[in-house]
């Protein structure tokens, strides 16, 4: 048996064929899943769980197929931080929190979408913390969907405008923000997004060896994580 | 004036010395350097815009001069065809990169002297070769390591003559 990982699959109508890989993935490998965990950025834009983008209601419907027979939960990335909970409803998934840790056959992993880490970009991480901040979140929830659209639109261009101006390094995790949170959670493995630098990373935190997995993105082919009792596997799809 | 020689064809253009002086001589400063040699349009997105000279074909980050200061409040306007300095979150960010506005994007003007409202300082506009500007934005784009929106065919600024 095998539980599955993803993230950053920035599902959007402007890109039908990975959403239609997508649902390949839904309706066939995951179905024999134990379980399917969606790491953050499922969607390249949620503007809150009265969006009606009929491209993203249709992800809703398959994610729901799913979910009457495998269990599947979603968290919240720095794309799709608005994602609520009555999404989690339509979508019968469980909303995770910003860290968790899950037993998998027997080894306590951290589960993360992973832009937390990234703490050397202190522009970003500002941003992170306006973005996260539940009164800033009501003034953008109660704009009528259409401002909304358009201030999620804007705001992705200029990131477009200023993320190849950024030094690639900061654009990674911090190793010591990866230390701290494993050992804070006190686990020997971490699974996480966001950096759409997909790896296996095996190190030593204070004499213990370490295994940090990183997720792959959908931008140009699927990228799963399968977990059993044997270890883990990244595969493109 | 100054002429980008893309491989794709000459894109004129006409800076604005008395608006933007600063960021005109910022690049021209990277023009003359032979700086934007052998650099390439690394983003791409249609209905937006083309953003470029600061990526090798390798798609490595060239090094740069310190930013300048941001003139985004100098009543420019981001219309099409405009040239604007490319930055990070921190509006006096500019260094060598910039972009060429494949519509009105409004939205990056100037509302405010705030990190939030300062907005993109355009130097300068497309006098002639919007038509290349146009070719560039219409190739495929993909991903390149980390980069999103790089045109699958590259696209090359060989040579910046200033007139």
């Amino acid at each position: 048996m095998t539980t599955l990982f993803v993230s950053d699959l920035h599902l959007d109508s402007s890109r039908p064929a990975i959403t239609r890989l997508f649902f390949e993935f839904l309706a066939g490998e995951a179905t024999a899943a134990d379980a399917l965990y969606i790491l953050g950025d499922v969607f390249e834009a949620w503007i809150g769980d009265d969006d009606d983008d009929p491209h993203h209601q249709a992800v809703i419907a398959r994610l729901q197929d799913l979910s009457r027979a495998v269990p599947v939960a979603v968290m919240r990335g720095n794309r799709d931080f608005l994602l609520g909970d009555r999404f989690a409803l339509m979508a019968n998934c469980r909303l995770m929190g910003d860290a968790e840790v899950v037993d998998l056959y027997g080894t306590p992993t951290l589960l993360m979408h992973g832009d937390s880490l990234c703490t050397d970009d202190v522009a970003y991480q500002q941003f992170r913390a306006m973005a996260r901040n539940p009164e800033w979140q009501r003034g953008m929830l109660a704009k009528p969907l259409a401002e909304r659209r358009l201030i999620a639109k804007s705001a992705r261009d200029e990131s477009a405008i200023q993320n190849s101006m950024k030094p690639e390094a900061i654009m990674d995790v911090n190793a010591d923000a990866v230390a701290a949170v494993m050992r804070e959670h006190g686990v020997r493995r971490m699974i996480h997004g966001h950096t759409h630098r997909p790896a296996v990373h095996e190190f030593e935190i204070d004499g213990e060896s370490v295994q940090r997995i990183v997720l792959g993105d959908w931008y140009e082919q699927g990228s799963v994580l399968r977990v059993d009792t044997d270890g883990a596997a990244l595969s493109r799809l | 004036m100054i002429k980008l020689h893309t491989n794709l064809g000459v894109i004129t253009l006409e800076l604005d010395e008395e608006k933007a002086p600063g960021s005109v001589a910022n690049f021209c400063a990277y023009a003359k350097d032979g700086y934007y040699d052998g650099t390439v349009f690394h983003r791409v997105i249609p209905g937006f815009m083309i953003q470029g000279g600061g990526f090798d074909e390798q798609m490595k980050q060239k090094p740069t001069r310190p930013p300048i200061k941001n003139e985004a409040n100098n009543g420019l306007s981001n219309e099409k065809g405009t040239i604007a300095m490319a930055r990070t979150s921190d509006p006096h960010s500019a260094t060598a990169q910039f972009f060429i506005n494949l519509k009105d994007n409004d939205f990056l003007d100037n509302a405010s002297d705030t990190p939030q409202g300062w907005g993109y300082a355009v130097f300068g506009k497309v006098t002639d070769g919007l038509d290349v500007v146009e070719k560039i934005a219409q190739i495929p784009t993909g991903t390149s390591g980390m980069h999103r929106d790089v045109p699958k065919e590259t696209v090359k600024i060989e040579r910046v003559e200033v007139v």
